[in-house]
């Protein structure tokens, strides 16, 4: 009988461990998990380790536990013949069956949607349009939600500048109490002042941050329909608040790719922008005092644009960039994403809409 | 085992030679490969050098997968398995096989994500040794991206 290779080809010319030696190995692991659940739980319900600590000659014939101590006690040996159990059951379910007909059986080919988890209806893998559609617009039919890169960005700073600040108390507090007790730990103080600087420095980002989002004021971005067809015209309508003058705001559609990999125990994501559609570019634009800028245009999706498309690890987004650039502020972008379906499968839904309301 | 061979155009570019596997050749029913969403798809396949040994079970798939630099992805459109004596001998050596394709996704070739579609047939033998035979096809007309 032959083994299998520990190595086999993936596709081209990369080599990739055996498939076989894999889910052996895995299922060897949970296996392992399984057995020391079984070996840790019978001990502790048989009570072969039953002896007082304190009087290693005296045997222990009644514990004394509550059934909350029952439970924690047992937690560690049910958690283990849990996952144990599942994992064993999962390697035995698929073992042998190809990548196609695990993928077949279980469905798991996993198309998430955009911002919701089902696929848009009769395109498989196109993102839900869910979440883009439940706003009305004031003037045209939907209000676009915003994504902006700039609200993580002020949340990152946030959290850093609490977390890194509460470790800054606790260190000064330390240091205080050390000052009124009549001793000085030189090392101590040495520590907090470069904690403080980066503590102080951190607030400061986080204020700087926090200024920039609110003074520059909202953008929103409606439009006339929605989910887009390639080939097909749109009215979009741009409302851009603020007191302040800007040097020039510009509209666009981008087409952005998203791919997710892994490097060792870290998962990384890489976006990368591989088409720009400049729409409309406004110059020196004074928003009306109290009010705000606003713009009505026409976009129009290129006709031979890729539809959106979204799966566990990898998505294909359409968006509406708004880039402004105010007169004594830093530039900014907000982003809001849209999706558009494949222009072949419209045809084929409104050939069908129209064949039901004939009938 | 797995053993597999490729054919992403008119080329059929056998993976391993150090055995004694089987070669598929396959058909597509437009030679240009490209097919709009919708559409059917008709294939023509024939399975040589099983040099008299009877396969365990067959399997035939139409599925899209991601290439690039991140995970890969994969979705079966159609999947079908034959395992069992009077059907095997109904797929094998030689068959023919049409599966309608979905609306999406379309075929791509993005900069760090790319969408493929292809026929994979996947002949079993004995001993769990197996060996996959894939075939890309074009759905749709997305042009490749460059980028800006």
């Amino acid at each position: 009988m032959r083994f299998p290779r520990f190595f086999t080809k993936k596709r081209g010319h990369r080599r990739t461990d055996s498939h076989a030696w894999g889910s052996f190995a895995e299922g060897f692991f949970y296996a392992l998990l399984f057995g020391a659940g079984v070996v840790f739980g019978l001990l502790l319900v048989t009570g072969a380790v039953s002896y007082a600590p304190a009087d290693p000659d005296s045997v222990v014939l009644q514990r004394g536990y509550e059934w909350w101590m029952w439970l924690l006690t047992l937690l560690i040996p049910v958690a283990l013949l849990a996952f144990g159990g599942s994992g064993l059951a999962r390697v035995v379910r698929t073992w042998g069956k190809s990548q196609e007909h695990r993928a077949a059986a279980s469905r798991t080919v996993i198309l998430q949607g955009l911002a919701g988890a089902s696929p848009a209806a009769g395109h498989p893998g196109v993102p839900s349009c869910d979440n883009l559609e439940n706003s009305p617009g004031i003037v045209l039919r939907y209000r676009l939600p915003l994504e902006s890169p700039e609200n993580w960005t002020l949340v990152g700073f946030g959290l850093f500048a609490l977390l890194w600040n509460a470790v800054v108390v606790v260190l000064a507090v330390g240091v205080g109490a050390d000052l009124i007790g009549g001793t000085t730990d030189w090392l101590l103080i040495g520590l907090l002042v470069p904690f403080v600087a980066v503590g102080v420095g951190g607030v400061v980002l986080f204020v700087r941050a926090t200024v920039l989002s609110t003074s520059v004021g909202p953008t929103h971005v409606e439009i006339s329909d929605h989910p887009l067809v390639p080939g097909m015209s749109y009215d979009v309508r741009l409302g851009q608040g603020g007191a302040h003058l800007f040097r020039s705001i510009d509209l666009g559609l981008e087409l952005e790719e998203t791919a997710t990999f892994r490097q060792g125990t870290d998962t990384r994501t890489q976006r990368l922008v591989v088409r720009r559609v400049p729409v409309s570019r406004w110059q020196r634009v004074q928003p009306v005092p109290g009010g705000s800028f606003e713009a009505r245009v026409s976009v129009t999706i290129p006709a031979d644009a890729m539809h959106s498309f979204s799966s566990e690890n990898n998505a294909v987004q359409w968006r509406i960039v708004v880039r402004a650039l105010p007169d004594r502020w830093p530039e900014f972008t907000r982003v809001f994403p849209v999706v558009v379906l494949p222009v072949k499968a419209l045809v084929t839904t409104a050939i069908s809409e129209t064949v039901e309301a004939l009938e | 085992m797995t053993t597999a061979d490729a054919s992403h155009g008119d080329d059929h570019v056998p993976a391993s030679t150090a055995q004694p596997f089987p070669r598929i050749e396959l058909r597509f029913g437009h030679p240009s490969r490209g097919y709009d969403p919708g559409e059917w798809v008709t294939v023509e396949y024939c399975i040589e050098g099983l040099n008299g040994e009877r396969p365990r079970a067959l399997e035939r798939s139409a599925l899209w997968y991601t290439e690039g630099k991140g995970e890969e992805d994969l979705g079966v459109h159609s999947f079908e398995r034959f395992a069992t004596a009077d059907t095997i001998d109904r797929v094998v050596p030689e068959g023919t096989f049409a599966i309608q394709l979905p609306t999406s996704p379309l075929s791509y070739e993005g900069v760090i994500v790319k969408i493929r579609w292809c026929i994979r047939l996947r002949v079993f033998f004995e001993l769990g040794r197996d060996h996959v035979s894939e075939h890309v096809f074009n759905v749709g007309r997305v042009p490749p991206s460059i980028l800006p």
